[in-house]
């Protein structure tokens, strides 16, 4: 079974699997391993299958790697060669982690959109039981179809949305000790991605120093050692990567602060207006000044604050940085504009807008506008599951009563029957008895309404059966006119699978409904329009002889 | 000649005044009657007088006209004619104008209480507006005091709405003048000027400019730079008033910039006739800045104070002096300066030294003469005494003063090298420096007075390199008038620092009744008000004034929109207490932390917490830090953080409302006290929780607050632990009051400290908190606030709507003439 044309991208020897001797094979979409000797792979899994791969650390005994996979089962693969089962399990996880990634998300999205349509479309659902499942037609013709539509529409939205940044991702890297002095940092790389989007300075370190001046893992050991992270540590050893960071970050704060002292505007203006009174002196010390000799302990504390305040605005600035750049490029100019130039003359529309909003009492005023109809729910729970049928009216107004009532009155009183061109009473007694169930007209068509045969259930199963027949017969219908290989390759699948349903679907409740009620043809029409599809293919066929000959 | 009127024989009616336009709002607003029993008033009227027929008819066209277009609020205030810009008016307002009237009429002083956010600044400025167009005899101007520029400005904008609300009705154009008045800073369109943007420099180099002397100088050297603006102000503006209108700081620019006049002189001048002024506490409180700008407004004036909790600070601070060894070094090489000066001036032009010799002999004369006819607003730091004699002989001479002025430096010099802390009284530090150095009281007396002339002589150019020598000019004056309410400490060091000298003399003033007593005796009407000003007595007692009325009102509430909780224990029962004993137990701070993590799962958007100083935050956050617990908050919320750095700070609180506005939620942590707890609202999502860390108490080791103590409890009979308590509360009470801002905002106010439970703190919030805490709501713990809050937050998600206000704590003009309402409304307010 092992269909070996598939591309083979790394072949792992003495790689162990249940204490079994075995070779891991990657390839383009699967990951599969066979025990020694065998020709057969008895662990296959797909790409898209697995959640997520897992490494023994280092220093254990055993070089394991374990793939846990999204229905929750897991594989682990011990590699046991002596000389290479390190650099072996480096280039799976490797390879893994650049492979999953592209499936993962694949995967996930056609499965996620698939799902949704299902869920959101009961007759989709319907269909898909009585085709896919009961296996009519595959899977893939079934959506063959379906998601060509929905890709189209759903380029516009194809642009990822963001997600944001959880304020708390420094956090979740809860360190662990391994119980011999040491700590272990769990990074995942949505863990990474924050870190990045947050501190640019970070990732332009990264950029510049991994691979060739650091490893991956030594870079952040050395950021997790750095004071970077450790919001409290002041010193800063030489060595430290991540101390131009620092500065770097501190010189965009100072920046921003002396920008900031020159802007003056709206309400942050009270903290710079003249007049505030000095709250300090009535307790006598200034709470806190540049004192020269602040003990260590309350710097690092300022240190904390200052960190706090700094990292919750990257995290905010991450928020709107990936927004859409050109346009809040604008936006920053346009306040700076109105901002910090105002000194003299430019008064800012902004500060009146704030002026005016902060002086309004809304609930002083009358509201404007028009008047709606406040929705007065005596029975929330009436409301929440729908309108009942039985009660289903239209909603009219008291005024559209009367206006319509005015009409028809008006209508009435001027109504002048036209006589010349009535039927005569018997004429029309006749055409009435003509068209009733039953009568001259109606000898074909069914002789009872549908709904006072049979039970209910049976009709809702004719109906589904209906609208499977109706999309098969839509598929094939769609091939005609037949101008191309693939279409006359699919006329003929499309028989096939009329046939099928006819087989599978059809009959047994003929059977059924014959068992029931002898009588009741009612699948005549469906077997009717079969049949016509059948005719139109036999005719197509016979053309298509007649030309080749 | 008296008029009256007569229905069904029966006298109705009486009025003196004769005024056409008077007598018709007085009929027209009594409720007493319905609209038949006017027109029969009508009626009658035209027998006597035919005139009054012919006003009232196109009145009531006009009023017709404006009824189908909206319903207007026309206010009856006992007989008063108010006109107010809104469709809907709260009870509160109404009651607030009541009391602000009768205020008015009896020519008193009044302390009046009302929530922020049910529209303060609107009623007092239509009532006083209304009344100043009713009695333009008997309120000439309006000065309206506030804390800072933008409330300064939003003050403008609501009476602009006013005043053009005003016009509209009355179709009459509008003849008042109001402008805002501001710092040279904020006022300035001199582009190099303005573009110095820090008061002091900006104050220097326009002086440095625009100065009479330089003015005089420029004459004979035209090269000299000059203002164009100024100069333009001092040509043609001075004869020409300001136009009648609303100016806010911009309009005054602008108009500034289009005339080519200098905006600030303009508005100085301009504040001498306008009817309303609006301006900061110091141009009225600040002796010096006073002297300059307020002393010749009107007697017949109101002075409102706005956001007054805290305007015995302010008082304080504007007669305080504090003198260092920098200043000290400073004044010498002022004195150097003065010296030379005088030198060369002695040598080139020694006449006019002995003009102003002269003119000291004849005394401050004028001054005096001014102050007798009551033109004057008078000076705390220039006393009487002062101004009925002639400079003494010993300092009249430049040369001489200067020599007293060194000596003087010298005495100070000395005190300040001592090793251990002094603290005397004022007239034991006269006593000594008469026995050290021979400097009598009376020259002293004068100095502030003498410097200022020799200045002017000496025609000094920029005279903010002098402030260090006018402080102590200004500080030998007090020192030598004031034997009562000023307290000297010398402080060779920091208490925290003992090993470095940085010594500091303290001249304190501890009677915040000195600096606005002229205030107060000054003008015919002084009203104090704020959202929190309880408990009311104190303030008539630390101010030394007597009310004529003393009022508190609540916010009426048709849903109870604020939710204060006491919280007493954490969850392990832990009594939470900011005091100093449990300060810097851990066991405390954790469940505040708790507090602050719970909360900040439950409550949406902004949450506000204060801490009772800048030390204590820091430290509860650093250990914080290493609980892990501000890890576990951020997962809900984003932290900001107030720090000792203006901009920073600011930086902070905009990152925190961006948060806010955008979902994500966030957590300011701030000082009471600070610069965020005073001036900021954290309206509706931008904050929908206050936590309030203990109890902010000041700084009680405080030499300085020490001596206050001493002076109140000997001066006012006002016992130490009891200030401290006021203090303490009405910052508590300011921090709290940040969230709600009207009657749709919504917020929780979390006491953490269970000392807010005992009555006499409890008692010590304003009404409108007081009367919502419950007694199952005095000491709760950690957990139960959660609930309590979980359950509030969600009855206040529910969609409100004006419908839901109306006729409670919202009425139409109708809802506010019906009988009924007028008493539910007077009930309310004698319940206060």
């Amino acid at each position: 079974m092992a269909s070996l044309s598939e591309e083979v991208l790394l072949v792992l020897k003495k790689v162990r699997q249940r204490k079994q001797d075995g070779t891991l094979y990657l390839m383009a979409e699967r990951i599969a391993w066979g025990p020694e000797g065998k020709d057969r792979f008895t662990v296959s899994h797909l790409y898209s299958d697995i959640r997520c791969q897992k490494i023994s650390p280092d220093g254990k005994a055993k070089i394991q790697l374990q793939l846990v996979l999204h229905t929750g089962e897991s594989s682990t693969f011990h590699f046991s060669n002596d000389s290479s089962a390190l650099t072996d399990r480096e280039a799976a996880k490797d390879l893994l982690q650049q492979l999953l990634p592209k499936f993962k998300k694949k995967a996930n999205k056609e499965l996620e959109e698939k799902n949704r349509m299902l869920q959101e479309d009961p007759v989709l659902f319907q269909l898909y039981k009585d085709l896919v499942v009961s296996q009519v037609i595959s899977a893939e013709e079934f959506w063959a179809n379906r998601m060509s539509t929905t890709n189209t529409e759903n380029t516009l939205s194809d642009k990822k949305q963001d997600v944001g940044i959880s304020a708390a991702f420094l956090a979740d890297i809860r360190p662990q000790t391994d119980g011999c002095n040491g700590l272990r940092y769990n990074l995942t790389p949505d863990i990474i991605e924050s870190i990045f989007r947050t501190y640019p300075a970070v990732q332009q370190k990264y950029g510049e120093n991994v691979p060739h001046n650091l490893t991956e893992k030594e870079f952040w050991t050395r950021f997790f050692q750095s004071h970077y992270f450790h919001r409290d540590r002041i010193s800063t050893g030489a060595l430290d990567i991540f101390s131009e960071c620092a500065k770097q970050d501190e010189k965009g704060n100072v920046t921003h602060l002396e920008l900031y002292r020159y802007i003056r505007s709206g309400v942050l203006n009270v903290l710079t207006a003249e007049g505030l009174p000095k709250e300090k002196k009535i307790g006598g010390k200034p709470a806190s000044t540049s004192n020269p000799n602040r003990t260590g302990k309350e710097n690092s504390n300022s240190a904390i604050i200052k960190r706090f305040n700094h990292h919750s605005a990257m995290i905010l600035a991450a928020g709107s940085r990936r927004g859409d750049a050109p346009n809040d490029q604008a936006s920053e100019t346009s306040s700076t504009d109105g901002n910090s130039r105002d000194s003299d003359l430019f008064q800012p529309p902004i500060k009146k807008v704030k002026l005016q909003e902060a002086i309004d009492y809304l609930d002083l005023q009358r509201e404007d506008g028009p008047k709606t109809v406040a929705l007065n729910l005596k029975k929330s729970d009436r409301y929440a599951h729908g309108p009942v049928p039985l009660e289903s009216q239209k909603y009219t107004t008291s005024q559209d009563i009367i206006n319509s009532i005015t009409c028809i009155r008006h209508e009435m009183a001027n109504y002048v029957p036209n006589l010349a061109q009535v039927l005569t009473s018997s004429a029309v007694s006749s055409a009435i008895a003509a068209l009733s169930p039953g009568g001259v007209l109606m000898q074909t068509g069914t002789q009872q309404a549908i709904n006072q045969m049979v039970p209910s259930e049976v009709q809702g199963e004719l109906k589904h059966l209906y609208i499977a027949a109706g999309e098969l017969l839509r598929h094939f219908w769609t091939c005609f006119p037949v101008n191309s290989p693939f279409l006359e390759e699919k006329v003929v699948k499309m028989r096939s699978n009329l046939e099928r349903f006819q087989m599978t679907k059809l009959r047994p409740f003929q059977e059924k409904v014959q068992r029931q009620y002898l009588s009741a043809n009612i699948t005549g029409h469906l077997e009717e329009m079969l049949q016509t599809a059948y005719n139109k293919l036999h005719a197509w066929q016979t053309r298509r002889m007649m030309r080749k000959i | 000649m008296a008029t009256c009127f007569y229905f069904l024989g029966k006298k109705i009616f009486y009025f003196e005044n004769n005024e056409p336009e008077i007598l018709l709002h007085r009929l027209y607003c009594h409720t007493h009657f319905t609209n038949a029993v006017k027109c029969c008033i009508v009626l009658h009227c035209i027998r006597y007088r035919k005139w009054i027929f012919n006003v009232i008819e196109s009145d009531v066209q006009k009023g017709k006209a404006s009824a189908t277009a909206l319903a207007n609020m026309k206010l009856n205030i006992e007989g008063l004619l108010v006109y107010f810009p809104y469709d809907y008016i709260y009870p509160e307002q109404y009651s607030y104008m009541l009391e602000l009237k009768r205020t008015l009429d009896a020519k008193g002083h009044g302390v009046l209480e009302m929530p922020s956010g049910t529209g303060k600044t609107i009623s007092l400025l239509s009532l006083i507006l209304a009344y100043q167009k009713a009695y333009p005899l008997e309120i000439t101007k309006l000065i309206y005091c506030s804390r800072t520029v933008p409330e300064i400005e939003k003050v403008v904008e609501e009476l602009r709405k006013l005043i053009e609300f005003h016009c509209k009705e009355t179709g009459e154009a509008n003849n008042f003048l109001a402008l805002a008045l501001s710092s040279r800073k904020n006022l300035c369109i001199h582009p190099e000027v303005s573009a110095l943007r820090i008061g002091k420099e900006v104050d220097g180099k326009c002086h440095s400019l625009t100065a009479s002397y330089i003015r005089a100088q420029r004459l004979s050297d035209p090269s000299l730079p000059s203002c164009r603006f100024y100069e333009g102000f001092d040509a043609i503006g001075r004869q020409v008033p300001l136009p009648p209108g609303v100016y806010n700081l911009d309009d005054l620019k602008e108009f500034g910039q289009k005339k080519g006049w200098c905006p600030y002189f303009l508005a100085r001048q301009a504040i001498l006739h306008a009817n309303i002024v609006v301006y900061s506490y110091h141009y009225l409180l600040d002796p010096k800045i006073a002297d300059l700008v307020s002393k010749e407004l009107t007697k017949k004036a109101v002075v409102v104070f706005d956001e007054a909790h805290n305007i015995d600070n302010v008082c304080i601070d504007s007669m305080s002096v504090n003198i260092t060894r920098r200043t000290l070094d400073r004044c010498t090489s002022n004195v150097e300066t003065l010296q030379t000066t005088i030198q060369r001036i002695k040598e080139t032009d020694a006449a006019k030294l002995k003009e102003e010799y002269r003119r000291l002999v004849e005394g401050l004369k004028e001054a005096n003469v001014a102050r007798v006819t009551d033109v004057y607003l008078g000076n705390p730091v220039l006393p009487a005494e002062v101004l009925q004699e002639a400079v003494p002989g010993s300092i009249r001479t430049a040369e001489h003063f200067v020599g007293f002025l060194k000596r003087f430096l010298e005495y100070l010099k000395s005190r300040l090298r001592v090793h251990h802390v002094v603290q005397e009284s004022a007239p034991q530090f006269l006593k000594d420096i008469f026995q050290k150095v021979c400097i009598d009281r009376k020259p002293l007396r004068f100095c502030a007075e003498r410097l200022r002339s020799l200045l002017r002589t000496l025609e000094i150019s920029d005279l903010t390199d002098f402030s260090a020598i006018t402080l102590i000019s200004n500080f030998a004056t007090l020192v030598s008038t004031y034997s009562q309410g000023f307290t000297i400490i010398i402080e060779p060091f920091e208490d925290r620092t003992p090993s470095i000298a940085n010594p500091v003399l303290h001249f304190s003033c501890m009677d915040p009744s000195i600096a606005i007593k002229p205030v107060f005796e000054r003008f015919q009407s002084v009203i104090i008000t704020s959202g929190t000003l309880s408990p009311l007595d104190i303030y008539p007692k630390i101010l030394d004034f007597r009310p004529v009325t003393v009022a508190s009102f609540t916010m009426t509430l048709a849903r109870t929109c604020l939710c204060p909780l006491i919280v007493g224990r954490g969850n392990d029962q832990v009594a939470l207490s900011s005091k100093f004993e449990t300060r810097e137990d851990f066991a405390v701070i954790r469940n505040y932390g708790n507090l602050l993590l719970e909360m900040s799962g439950v409550v949406p958007d902004g949450i506000v917490a204060f801490f009772t100083s800048y030390m204590y935050m820091e430290n509860i956050v650093a250990s914080w830090y290493e609980q892990g617990i501000l890890e576990n908050i951020q997962r809900n919320k984003l932290i900001f953080i107030e720090t000792p750095d203006a901009a920073e700070t600011s930086m902070a609180l905009e990152k925190y409302q961006e948060a806010c506005e955008n979902g994500r939620g966030a957590i300011l942590l701030s000082v009471a006290r600070g610069k965020v707890s005073e001036g900021i609202d954290f309206v509706h999502h931008f904050g929908r929780a206050v936590i309030m860390f203990g109890v902010p108490y000041v700084y009680t080791q405080s030499r300085i607050l020490k001596a206050r103590l001493e002076y109140l409890r000997d001066q006012f009979q006002i016992r130490e632990n009891d200030f401290l308590t006021f203090d303490a509360m009405r910052h508590a009470a300011q921090c709290v009051g940040r969230v709600i801002r009207g009657k749709t905002d919504y917020g929780l106010m979390i006491f953490a400290d269970k000392r807010y439970a005992r009555a006499d703190k409890r008692g010590k919030l304003p009404r409108w908190i007081q009367e919502h805490i419950s007694d199952g709501s005095l000491n709760l713990t950690v957990d139960e606030t959660v609930q309590m809050s979980k359950h509030f937050l969600r009855q206040m998600a529910q969609p409100f709507r004006q419908e839901d206000q109306l006729g409670l704590s919202l009425l139409t003009i109708e809802q506010l003439e019906s009988e009924e309402m007028l008493k539910k409304i007077s009930q309310m307010a004698h319940q206060a």
